[in-house]
């Protein structure tokens, strides 16, 4: 493994170059490791055998054979420090000296492996013959690289305007309305259903968002979006700024809560999913008092209750499983409801639904440009999967997802296009019978 | 019993004495030869080498014994040649059998050791006394220790005759109050020959006599000095009922039905497979049994600290444990260093949780 | 006191405490951390399939097979060879049986714990000529291939050679070979013995930890309705 980049470059990278000296940095990103370390972490990394396995179903390893990137390995130094500092062998380890401190050096090397040759899919925890969750490690070492000041640029929200404060709203949905002449609710003070979209929606697929507003309006149901609740995006999540996350994941919430509305949609969108679905109410200290779907979840539930019928599309399709929303998030069948009552022939890949490849975008991976060239590689893996299909349709039900195939199908002048669930199901609403 | 003959005499001159055919002879010659694994075309030589082999002077020195050895080896069931062969050698001192006491035992000894002193060979059992200056035993005011380092001084070899002699036997077993030894760690400095046993297979005796007579030689020793032809195999490798243990069936309790089927032992504490001895061969009383055929198990005799190793109805591989006390004192222990350990790690977190 | 007496006395006993301890340390120190509590809204209330991962965790995806079947295969293969080993084979059944007699106060525990038929003993030879073989095989594969070359450490080269010793010399004592048979025996019991005091501190426990883990993660997954 080479360093990842000279001293100038690294100081780049991080929030506080050059102020804080590097052992304070390895004593943050330790303790923040820590803070939400718990017994389960604990018996993960005491229960590795070093098998090898999980390298076999990392993406990034299938298509270079680089050994670096076996997944477990990624979590390394913190397993190091585990074992040193609250591992129930731990005095005897310092007493020793059997593994060394962690230096600040083994973190920035590690910075490549778990940023950016990670999408936290969770192919490798699927593996595990052990059954150790590899992905929920990394995601937690992410706290820890971000307390070291060690997450790539690219993660880090450089403007108020990333964390969405001070963004008008009211004018740009009032824009899509106008251009699309759609009632799209904002603010209202009481609604049963909060709907949440992706600020980079706003600017790259703004069909999608009218598409919610159409949905939901077709199905003659109390909702709104909440300007204190509207961007679903938390970079900080994907980032491993622990607090900065659970500050948004807090607001997501008091600000559904203050709606009084029965349930919130996210859209569609993926790591955002595993935030708010499975953490905000770990952030929020209880059970939370609304339901939490994702959109297609919400519309297979209105499918299935026979309020939401559409046309019939006579094509066939595939499906391609967002990580977060199936694999780890668990919402695998709800968007083939929606296919079939879409009409479509469904094609299933090959692997598919719980154990799909990853897109290679997620993560962060897709906003890092020094990854690019790996991405594309992993991207040739999705490209044989869904021609091997012979379907007509690609959809999914992940933006994120999507802006790695815009990505990926402009770098190799791919013919097929990457189409949203959602897209689809508005453009093929059909009246319900009386 | 046979009066002694003069010492010099070869055995063909002692046979012929006796009326013994050559035809006889030579049948024992063979039998004994085979018995030694020596193979066929080596019998004349053996035959010819023992005709003409003088008869040595052999005192056999009696110490903390029961007497089991001796009388092992001369069960008046045993057969003719192997008396003829015990007369061979001119047995000059033998408490138990000599018709002398006292003082003129003991002279008489002295007498026969200084005759054939160098050449003489010195046949023990049981063990020796070493504790207190070996006041545990003795005889005419003298401990037994004093007497065999007096009697190994000229002696050609020593044999020691069953596993007290061989390697401390049952005095020796725990708390050994008498510090009783093999002979063979008093007498370094003579060949010495164990032939253990408790007690000892008699023709066993007779083989190593014969050997050493014919060939002027001891035999080849194992790593505990026991003669390889005899003690080169366990009696789990000779044993008829091994088929069984290759099988898996084992007797569980004595005189259940795998006992009665005559199923192998092991599970009730047979150490066969840890003893070196001919029992499984050369048998008992004539070739009669030995004890796993008679359905009990080998108690190890012919091993050292075979009283020692364990309950005779322990199989081989149960541990020799102390107490469970011991082992669940670990586990406590092991629990509370866990305990602590996982507290500290807490109190770091809880550190770590304020301080941001 | 002869090398055997030696191996099956103090030594196992001593071997005996230091793998109570050491386990009870390890699990202990592990157990008393702090466990997160989960208020998400479960998707499935399922234990009972979450727990089902700790067995079919145990056969791999059939999307998985293709790449890493090879090595499941040799790996569940020695592993079963071993097991049956130690536990099919009548002298120690009779140990095991023996264990639990000295350590409980009701002696017939044993005999009904671990009362089963045995294999004939050259069968089990069969399967520890197996299970060392392909033990050899898989540190080949840890050697060459790349991936566990980089993840390997100290902890896998001992464990590998305390797993494969009592396999050699066990199989060494049944065939007579390297010396007296009691002394081979000896040797025999005292690699088991070094084994059982490596056992806590490294790779090895995963024994004791890996089906309560494959448990927690199959509940925590189902909880969710994740892919297991």
């Amino acid at each position: 493994m080479t360093a990842s980049a000279s001293a100038g470059e690294i100081a780049a990278f991080v929030d506080e170059p050059g102020d804080t000296r590097d052992g304070e940095r390895v004593e943050r990103a330790m303790s923040a490791f820590v803070k939400d370390f718990g017994m389960l972490a604990a018996v993960y990394l005491e229960t590795c055998v070093h098998c090898g396995m999980c390298a076999d179903a990392c993406h990034f390893y299938e298509v270079t054979k680089e050994a670096k990137y076996t997944p477990i390995l990624k979590v390394e130094p913190f397993k190091q420090a585990y074992k040193r500092e609250y591992g129930p062998f731990a005095p005897v380890y310092r007493l020793l000296n059997l593994t060394p401190k962690v230096t600040f050096d083994e973190l920035e090397r590690w910075q490549e492996l778990l940023y950016e040759s990670c999408n936290v899919c969770g192919r490798c925890s699927l593996v595990c013959p052990m059954g150790i969750d590899i992905a929920g490690l990394i995601a937690e070492a992410r706290h820890g690289m971000a307390a070291a000041g060690l997450v790539p640029e690219e993660l880090l929200p450089r403007t108020d305007a990333d964390r969405s404060v001070g963004i008008d709203f009211a004018a740009a949905l009032g824009e899509l309305a106008a251009t699309h002449k759609i009632e799209i609710p904002l603010d209202k003070p009481q609604a049963d259903i909060v709907c949440m979209l992706f600020l980079v929606d706003l600017q790259k697929y703004p069909k999608s968002v009218v598409a919610i507003a159409r949905i939901m309006n077709h199905l003659r149901l109390s909702w709104t979006f909440s300007s204190r609740a509207l961007a679903a995006d938390n970079l900080d999540f994907v980032s491993g700024q622990r607090d900065a996350e659970r500050r948004v994941n807090r607001k997501l919430v008091d600000a559904t809560i203050a709606v009084g509305a029965q349930s919130l949609i996210l859209p569609e969108c993926g790591h955002a999913y595993e935030a708010m679905r499975w953490e905000a109410a770990n952030d929020y200290g209880k059970t939370l008092p609304f339901k939490i779907l994702h959109i297609s979840e919400f519309l297979a539930e209105q499918v299935q209750a026979g309020a939401l019928v559409l046309r019939a599309v006579g094509k066939s399709a595939t499906f391609h499983d967002p990580c977060q929303v199936s694999r780890r998030g668990g919402a695998i069948d709800a968007p083939r409801v929606v296919l079939a009552a879409l009409g479509l022939d469904v094609k299933e890949m090959s692997p598919t639904k719980g154990t799909n490849w990853c897109c290679g975008g997620g993560g962060g991976v897709a906003a890092i440009a020094r990854a690019d060239d790996l991405r594309h590689k992993v991207f040739r893996l999705k490209m044989a999967q869904i021609e091997d299909t012979g379907a007509e349709l690609a959809v999914t039900s992940c933006s994120g997802c999507r802006r790695t195939f815009d990505d990926g199908q402009a770098h190799f002048h791919w013919d097929q296009t990457m189409g949203s669930l959602v897209e689809l199901v508005a453009d093929n609403l059909a009246a319900v019978p009386a | 019993m046979i009066p002694i003959t003069r010492v010099g005499a070869t055995l063909d001159e002692l046979l012929a004495q006796r009326g013994v055919s050559r035809r006889s002879f030579l049948k024992f010659c063979t039998a004994m030869a085979s018995m030694m694994a020596l193979p066929p075309s080596a019998v004349p030589a053996f035959a010819q080498a023992l005709a003409g082999a003088r008869r040595p002077s052999v005192i056999w020195l009696s110490f903390q014994e029961c007497t089991g050895c001796a009388e092992s080896l001369m069960r008046s069931d045993a057969t003719t040649l192997e008396q003829l062969i015990f007369n061979l050698v001119s047995l000059d001192y033998l408490d138990l059998l000599q018709a002398a006491s006292g003082t003129a035992a003991e002279d008489a000894r002295a007498r026969a050791m200084a005759e054939s002193y160098g050449k003489y060979l010195l046949l023990v059992d049981g063990s020796v006394s070493t504790a207190d200056g070996g006041v545990y035993s003795t005889a005419g005011g003298k401990s037994n220790h004093d007497v065999l380092m007096d009697a190994a001084k000229g002696a050609a070899a020593v044999i020691a005759v069953g596993t007290c002699a061989a390697f401390g036997g049952i005095p020796k077993a725990a708390p050994n109050p008498t510090g009783a030894v093999g002979v063979s760690e008093l007498i370094k400095d003579k060949p010495v020959i164990n032939i253990s046993g408790c007690p000892p297979v008699p023709v066993v005796l007779t083989g190593v006599l014969a050997q050493y007579l014919a060939f002027g030689r001891i035999p080849d020793l194992d790593a505990l000095g026991r003669p390889k032809a005899f003690f080169g195999d366990t009696i789990h490798d000779r044993c008829y009922r091994r088929p069984f243990y290759d099988e898996g069936k084992f007797a569980k309790t004595f005189d259940d039905e795998g006992a009665r089927n005559g199923w192998c032992l092991y599970e009730l504490g047979c150490k066969g497979p840890t003893t070196y001895n001919s029992c499984a061969t050369l048998k008992w009383n004539a070739g009669t049994s030995f004890p796993i055929q008679s359905g009990h198990g080998c108690l190890g005799c012919s091993e050292p600290d075979f009283w020692d190793a364990g309950s005779f109805y322990n199989p081989i591989p149960v541990g020799a444990w102390g107490s469970a006390a011991t082992v669940a004192a670990a586990g406590a222990a092991g629990a509370a260093l866990g305990a602590g350990a996982a507290l500290l790690a807490r109190r770091h977190q809880v550190e770590v949780e304020k301080k941001s | 006191m002869t090398l055997l007496s030696f191996a099956r006395g103090i030594a196992l006993e001593v071997a005996t405490m230091v793998f109570v301890l050491g386990i009870a340390w390890r699990l202990v120190g592990i157990l008393l951390l702090r466990a997160r509590r989960d208020h998400s809204a479960a998707r499935r209330h399922d234990a009972w399939k979450g727990l089902m991962m700790t067995a079919t965790r145990s056969w791999p995806k059939k999307e998985f097979i293709g790449a890493s079947g090879f090595v499941e295969a040799i790996s569940y293969t020695w592993h079963l060879a071993l097991f049956a080993t130690i536990l099919l084979y009548a002298p120690h059944v009779v140990l095991l049986q023996n264990v639990v007699e000295a350590f409980l106060p009701f002696p017939v525990v044993g005999r009904i714990l671990f009362y089963w038929p045995t294999l004939p003993a050259g069968m089990i030879f069969f399967l520890a000529s197996l299970s060392s073989g392909l033990l050899l095989i898989a540190f080949a594969h840890r050697l060459i291939n790349p991936v566990k070359r980089l993840i390997s450490n100290f902890d896998d080269y001992l464990s590998w050679l305390l797993t494969l010793a009592p396999l050699i010399t066990g199989m060494a004592a049944y065939m007579h070979v390297g010396g007296p048979y009691q002394t081979v025996l000896a040797v025999h019991i005292l690699s088991v013995e070094a084994l059982m005091i490596w056992f806590p501190f490294g790779k090895l426990m995963h024994l004791f930890t890996m089906f309560a883990v494959r448990g927690v993660t199959g509940v925590l997954f189902v909880r969710k309705g994740a892919a297991t």
